[in-house]
């Protein structure tokens, strides 16, 4: 199977770079015959991705040990879906789970887009095959997933404890989805560019492409968070880790560009900032990959330092050079058809709320890269950690859920003072309520207090919103409540789906300011002693040793220490955190011990216990418990958002009127005596 | 030969003493409050030292997490100590915050801490602390997201201003036109259409 995938990436290689190379020709010449070549090897280098990844998958499963891949990331004993999750747990079959992806949207955008965009498919096509093309090339010269080693081990290495956990089965992948996704993007842009057609016809090609590697993105990143919880057991789930920042700033251009784009759409303004959106987002996935696999940056994800990130870092500045010389190339032909008519009006909110997206971007980008700029600079290296990333973002991230309130309160073209006085009264409410409450509560955390008071003013405009569609359609249709709320929902899901995802931010963002009440306990605990840890809620734990047991469990024996746990007096249950050490299939041990939480969650708070290790070999346990006050809003938040941003993408509802309104003759056709 | 009752008796006495000597005498004790059995496989668990009545503190974890442990993790020397417990750096670095502040005069007081910090720094360098102090070119590291902030809302503004007097300026002609949308010939509003439309434009696009 080992010769399979590597002939399969060898013809793939000229494939996709023939492909390239046609597909480029002939769209610049008008040869059809070229560009329908083109396509066809785009769908030929699918079916070789897929061809290699089947042969890269059959080797994990039958433990073919003689590939070099297969013997560091697998071992007999490993479970079959982790044994799977494998394909992607290491360098070399990530990047041929990244080319099969890539491959794969690039198929199926041609598939969806099959009669129509004709100026552009070729250029979409020739996008793909190039960046398909690179991640082969990747492989067949310095990360080859099918190399040999020159023996048979009799057992392979097994996979890194910390990733046999199910968040780290779809973490990954998703993020994969969302990072690749965004090439297509990408490619209706360049297409746009390269053949000159840059009306609206692209924006449409790609609106539910970017809607999909958004919500990928968006689950992969807290899918990710949810991994760093429960698996590495340091009490939190955003570090600000280099590979983790690598990961948000796609989103935040990403997010920007779903706002922004919705301007160009209604009134054909910031044509260009968009094409620039979409080519950020694209080179900020490409420049995440160069960080976590290059080692440039020091952080707890990276791969193994290989040559590789070099490959990406050239890649990035040769794409980029190429995607913004087109954008300078086509500059003057990308003026807006419509003037901003007041900065009062939805679409000068949607500037802020870009400015403050990039802003974000850049200061995550800023710290990042900061510790090399300083070495460069001074000599020094310096550490840029949490408590940076921390100070600057809580302040920029306070303005941009102020934003997410006012925008949708706020009417296109130009607001009056009347209409700002009637949207604005019951949020502004709201959030004086809220802050006054808290104040008066005792709590003294001024950044955790405005956030709290800015989701009661962001959800109070989103409820308003509903409350008034509703209330409309039940007045002017005369439908009951619930049918008319289904249907304001059903006829405009990509507002009313956007509201929902502004809903889920509200609880990412309360959850985030639960952090700053956060309380770190040890203890050292014989069999029967207790100790008692007061919540920031007001109430008392009381967690009493139970014992350890040490059992063999799968392919791994567990050493589990138990605490029953008790809230003012009343029994909860027991919570039990483990020590696992795996073995393989030979019974030796592979990897350190590693460490299993428990974590007792309810709407308020998390109790969150890890056992650290034993005294001098006994049941006496050293314990370390974090009370993390509303976490549970994080991980729902998460939901809430990934519900949103379904409905916003289901097919149907009022697109297609929506597409209809967007002709200008028809607004004139609405002005009847 | 059997023995006689009286002697039965006094050799099941000598056991039972003998027992109780023996469990008296054990390095493990198993009765009582402070027993505590022992792991069958102690060697896949973690030796931990038992918690310090500090390791508590409110201002030695603050302090710890200003520090980064210097094993490679990338972690504050808190985080590190209490998540990876296969660290030997970060448990030494603790034992170090820990001396260094009983060696303090001050005792436990966020002027003490600070003096650790300073040692630690002077030890081993910035690279140290979880953030760049606040001097000379690391003030470029926090300032510059605001700056890019202040240059943002310029070009923002200018762009507005710019798009503003553009709008200004087409609006003594057809503000609809001027807007972007072509009007049908002979369709002239009269300013109370114009309002009305305007008004069914906004309640549409909302």
């Amino acid at each position: 199977m080992a010769e399979l995938g590597s002939i399969s990436l060898w013809i793939a290689l000229l494939i996709s770079v023939w492909g390239a190379s046609l597909a480029f020709v002939g769209g610049l010449r008008g040869r059809t015959e070229l560009a329908a070549s083109a396509e066809r090897a785009m769908f030929v280098t699918w079916g070789l991705m897929v061809l290699a990844s089947a042969a890269l998958l059959r080797a994990l499963v039958t433990h073919d040990f003689s590939i070099e891949y297969v013997a560091a990331y697998t071992s007999r004993n490993l479970p079959l879906y982790y044994t799977l999750s494998a394909f992607y747990a290491g360098q070399k079959g990530s990047l041929l789970f990244w080319a099969l992806v890539v491959s794969t949207w690039g198929a199926l955008a041609l598939v969806f887009t099959r009669g129509r965009h004709r100026e552009l498919r070729p250029y979409v096509a020739g996008v793909v095959c190039t960046v398909v093309a690179f991640f082969v090339l990747v492989m067949v010269f310095a990360a080859n997933p099918f190399g040999r080693l020159g023996f048979i081990p009799p057992d392979g290495n097994g996979l890194n404890p910390q990733l046999q956990n199910p968040g780290m089965t779809i973490h990954p992948p998703m993020l994969y989805l969302g990072y690749t996704s965004i090439t297509i993007p990408f490619a209706f842009a360049v297409a746009a560019l390269m053949s000159g057609k840059l009306d609206t016809s692209w924006i449409h090609a790609i609106r539910k492409w970017t809607l999909l590697s958004w919500l990928f993105l968006s689950c992969g990143i807290i899918l990710g968070m949810w991994w760093a919880y429960v698996e590495l057991g340091w009490g939190g789930y955003w570090a600000w880790d280099p590979v983790e920042n690598a990961s948000f700033l796609p989103w935040l251009t990403m997010t920007a560009f779903l706002h922004s784009v919705m301007i160009q759409e209604k009134r054909g303004m910031l044509k260009k900032w968009n094409l620039g959106l979409v080519t950020g987002s694209f080179l900020l996935s490409i420049f995440g990959t160069f960080i976590t696999r290059s080692g440039v940056i020091a952080s707890v994800h990276t791969f193994t330092q290989s040559p590789v990130g070099w490959y990406f870092l050239i890649f990035l500045i040769i794409a980029g050079i190429a995607a913004f010389s087109l954008l300078a190339w086509r500059w003057p032909k990308l003026q807006a058809d419509s003037q901003l008519e007041s900065m009062v009006s939805r679409e000068a909110a949607f500037l802020f709320n870009n400015l403050i997206f990039i802003v974000i971007a850049f200061s995550v980008l800023w710290g990042t890269l900061f510790p090399i700029l300083s070495e460069w600079v001074r000599g020094t290296k310096v550490t840029v950690g949490p408590p940076f990333f921390n100070q600057v973002n809580v302040p920029l991230g306070l303005m941009l859920l102020f934003l997410t309130g006012v925008g949708p309160l706020i009417a296109w073209r130009r607001a009056s003072s009347a209409n700002l006085q009637r949207q604005f009264m019951i949020p502004v409410a709201a959030f004086l309520v809220v802050f006054a409450g808290l104040f008066a509560l005792g709590m003294r955390e001024l950044g955790a207090n405005v956030a709290f008071a800015l989701g009661a003013f962001v959800t109070a405009a989103i409820l308003q919103e509903f409350a008034r569609g509703t209330g409309a359609r039940h007045r002017l249709h005369g439908e009951n409540y619930a049918l008319a709320f289904a249907r304001l929902v059903g006829r405009n899901r990509r507002r009313y789906g956007g509201y929902v995802v502004h809903l889920g931010m509200v609880m990412l963002f309360c959850g985030f300011a639960g952090e700053a009440f956060r309380t770190d306990t040890e203890a050292t605990l014989r069999p029967g002693q207790s100790v008692e840890i007061t919540s920031p809620f007001g109430h008392t734990y009381r967690l009493e040793h139970q014992g350890v047991s040490q059992y063999p469990q799968l392919n791994r024996y567990v050493s589990a220490a138990s605490l029953s746990v008790f809230r003012n007096g009343e029994y909860l249950g027991v919570m039990t955190s483990e020590k696992r050490q795996h073995l393989n299939a030979l019974g030796q041990r592979t990897f350190e011990p590693s460490t299993e939480v428990a974590i007792r969650s309810d709407i308020r708070e998390d109790l969150y216990v890890v056992y650290a290790g034993s005294v001098e070999g006994t049941e006496e346990a050293v314990y370390r418990m974090t009370i993390n006050p509303l976490v549970w809003w994080v991980w729902y938040g998460g939901v809430v958002l990934v519900i949103g941003g379904l409905i916003t993408m289901w097919p149907g509802g009022a697109v297609a009127s929506a597409r209809a309104r967007a002709e200008p003759a028809g607004y004139v056709a609405e002005v009847t005596a | 030969m059997t023995a006689r009752p009286g002697d039965r008796a006094i050799r099941r006495l000598t056991a039972l003493a003998a027992a109780l000597l023996l469990i008296a005498c054990s390095p493990v004790r198993l009765i009582g409050q402070d027993s505590v059995g022992a792991l069958r496989n102690p060697e896949i668990v973690q030796e931990r030292a038992r918690t310090d009545s500090l390791d508590n503190a409110a201002l030695v974890q603050a302090l710890e997490k200003r520090l980064k442990c210097t094993c490679g993790c990338n972690l504050d020397v808190y985080t590190c100590r209490t998540t990876d417990f296969t660290c030997q750096t970060s448990p030494a670095m603790h034992r170090d915050v820990l001396s260094r502040l009983a060696a303090d005069s001050a005792g436990l007081t966020q002027a003490s801490v600070d003096r650790v910090i300073a040692a630690f720094v002077a030890q081993y360098g910035e690279s140290i602390l979880m953030q760049p102090p606040r001097r000379g070119f690391n003030w470029t590291a926090y300032l510059m997201p605001f700056v890019a902030l202040l240059v943002g809302l310029a070009i923002v503004g200018a762009f507005a201003r710019r798009m503003l007097t553009g709008h200004r300026a087409s609006d003594s002609g057809h503000p609809e036109e001027a807007a972007g949308y072509p009007m049908p010939a002979g369709s002239a509003l009269t300013e109370a259409e114009r309002q009305r439309l305007r008004r069914e434009l906004e309640s549409m696009e909302s």
